[in-house]
């Protein structure tokens, strides 16, 4: 039974049904590396961004090796060049069983917590610790239950359980308080049961096919499987990925297990996390948990401030550290809570600790590419002209204000009832909607009938 | 040559299935047995509670025993027979690593773990059955 459960593998517990909306990085199915690492042009998603993705390849592999747990990456480059698509990229590759946990910069303030609580929780979340959970089951199908009532009408009753699987068969005598759970079960000859050996629990798989055809007249509910296999006496052993945060959160006494489901954990002492740290690195000696040290993706970086850069550099020492990853588009510029410039807008003495992907802007070629797959994504279909001139639009504003476009054309194409986008429909989103710049020249021209126009104000620092 | 390779590579893999299986079966045979012991030691201590001796069967002859030598005969049984199929998961959990190894698989993780005590998986279990 045991090989049977080692190589049957185990169900995955976040497989949930959902109904996935196209998000902006929906394409993204992994970085598009073959087994050599070298990048393909197009490929799962990707386009485009050779040297970058190749690092990016590299790191993960390194990842997967548990080799770089508390180091961190920067990927750094112009807006709309592919940063997230990225970490997107590396989150898919590197599976479900690593944990990964993506935020955005400005998600740490809040009035609730402060800002490195926040920071610690992210942090612990890219953790995880894998452990194994063994039970001693006895698993097979009803073939006779026979409860013996004394004469008398009071007394214990005594009882016989015969059970088989494809292998063997058995009686087991039933006391008074297995007979009882087995009645409260509803058990009943053709029933498939489990009973866990340490607690005597009882639960029902459901109904053997062999006994289906003895009752027509059946509820929907019932569940029909298969006559167990092997010995009747099984040993399941079934391992666990649970995050670090996870472990806190139910050991924080004031907020109990329930926190986790609403979702607002609050604050959690660092006793609780130091009595965790103490548990879990007293399993990993006594061979019983794993740490899989995950990764921690920071977007929009800059938008950290000093006090949380100085935790962070902190934070990477500590031997219960993922992989950091952090994603920023903002050149030399003003670190957020002090005065001081620097590269990014991350002090220099964290930079010196990061390795550093740059991301470059795309080409024609690689636009249309994108163009392309995000067409297919979206399910709009486009001509070549207008593949031409959205491909057009793409590099002279922004590669966004492209991809928003084609969502926006697919409509206006089938409002005309056609089936192909054409260049007439590129044209009238084109003139619906402004882009970035001609939106920025329209407020230059009419700024004075604008409310609140103060000429003199600086603008925004975005370099 | 290229043929020869692959038809010893194939014996290898194949063999190293046998071996899983024969295994396998190994404990389902002990538990049988493990179950008949089971049965008799109930039998002995309900059916047959007021017998000073008791027929045994051994191989196709029956012995008449002392009951209670026979029941501790029964359970140093029982006990070997446990620890045996304790050695043979063991065994088998190397064998399927090693059957996986030649076919190319990844190797299954968290295995070689031993597992959490009653009362840590009681403590975790908010989590595990999510």
């Amino acid at each position: 039974m045991a090989a049977q459960m080692a190589t049957t593998k185990v169900p995955e517990v976040r497989d949930i049904t959902r109904i996935e909306r196209i998000g902006a990085h929906s394409h993204i199915r992994g970085l598009g590396l073959d087994d050599a690492l070298e990048p393909r042009q197009v490929s799962q998603g990707m386009v485009g961004q050779l040297a970058s993705r190749r690092a990016a390849g590299l790191i993960l592999e390194m990842i997967k090796d548990g080799h770089i747990a508390g180091r961190a990456v920067l990927i750094a480059g112009q807006p709309g060049t592919g940063k997230t698509a990225i970490a997107m990229g590396i989150a898919q590759a590197l599976g479900t069983d690593t944990p990964f946990t993506a935020m955005a910069g400005s998600e740490i303030f809040s009035l609730e917590m402060s800002k490195t609580e926040a920071l610690s929780q992210a942090f612990r979340k890219a953790i995880g610790v894998r452990i194994k959970e063994e039970t001693e089951i006895i698993e097979g199908e009803v073939v006779e239950i026979q409860i013996d009532r004394p004469a008398t009408g009071t007394g214990a009753k005594v009882g016989k359980l015969t059970l088989k699987t494809t292998e063997m068969e058995t009686i087991y005598d039933l006391g008074s308080k297995m007979i009882e759970s087995l009645s409260k079960e509803r058990v009943q000859a053709g029933d498939v049961i489990t009973i866990d050996k340490a607690t005597g629990k009882i639960s029902k798989l459901g109904r053997s096919f062999t006994r289906a055809r003895d009752y027509d007249a059946m509820g929907a509910q019932t569940q029909f499987v298969q006559c167990p296999e092997g010995e009747l006496q099984k040993r399941k052993e079934v391992v666990h990925t649970v995050s670090l945060h996870e472990i806190d959160v139910i050991n924080s006494r004031t907020q109990g297990f329930l926190a986790l489901f609403s979702g607002d954990t609050g604050e959690i002492k660092s006793e609780v996390r130091e009595q965790i740290n103490a548990k879990v690195s007293e399993w990993r000696e006594e061979g019983k948990a794993e740490i899989i040290p995950g990764v921690l993706f920071i977007d929009e970086v800059h938008m950290l401030d000093m006090e949380c850069f100085s935790f962070l550099n902190r934070a990477l020492e500590s031997d219960l550290s993922p992989v950091l990853i952090m994603a920023t588009n903002r050149g030399i510029t003003r670190i957020r809570g002090t005065n001081y410039q620097s590269p990014h807008g991350i002090p220099i003495d964290l930079l010196d600790r990061l390795l550093i992907i740059a991301t470059s802007p795309y080409t024609e070629k690689e636009t249309r590419q994108i163009l392309k797959i995000r067409c297919e994504e979206e399910d709009v279909e486009l001509s070549e002209e207008a593949h031409t001139v959205l491909t057009r639009i793409g590099q002279e504003t922004s590669l966004r204000y492209a991809i928003q476009l084609i969502s926006t054309a697919g409509l206006v194409c089938r409002k005309r009832r056609g089936t192909e986008v054409q260049v007439e429909d590129i044209k009238r989103v084109y003139s619906l909607f402004l882009d970035e710049s001609r939106s920025s020249q329209y407020m230059k021209e009419y700024q004075d009938s604008f409310l609140f126009n103060e000429t003199t104000q600086p603008t925004m620092d975005t370099s | 040559m290229e043929a020869e390779r692959i038809l010893q590579y194939l014996t290898e893999v194949e063999e190293a299935a046998e071996d899983v299986l024969a295994n396998k079966q190994q404990i389902v045979d002990l538990d049988t047995k493990r179950n008949m012991n089971r049965e008799a030691l109930n039998a002995l201590k309900h059916e047959m509670a007021s017998e000073e001796k008791v027929k045994v069967c051994f191989g196709n002859m029956f012995i008449k025993f002392p009951k209670a030598k026979t029941k501790e005969m029964i359970q140093r049984d029982q006990q070997q027979l446990d620890n045996e199929i304790n050695n043979l998961r063991q065994a088998l959990k190397d064998k399927l690593n090693r059957l996986n190894e030649l076919q190319g698989k990844p190797e299954l993780t968290g295995y070689n773990l031993s597992p959490l005590s009653n009362v840590e998986v009681k403590a975790i279990n908010h989590l595990i059955k999510r």
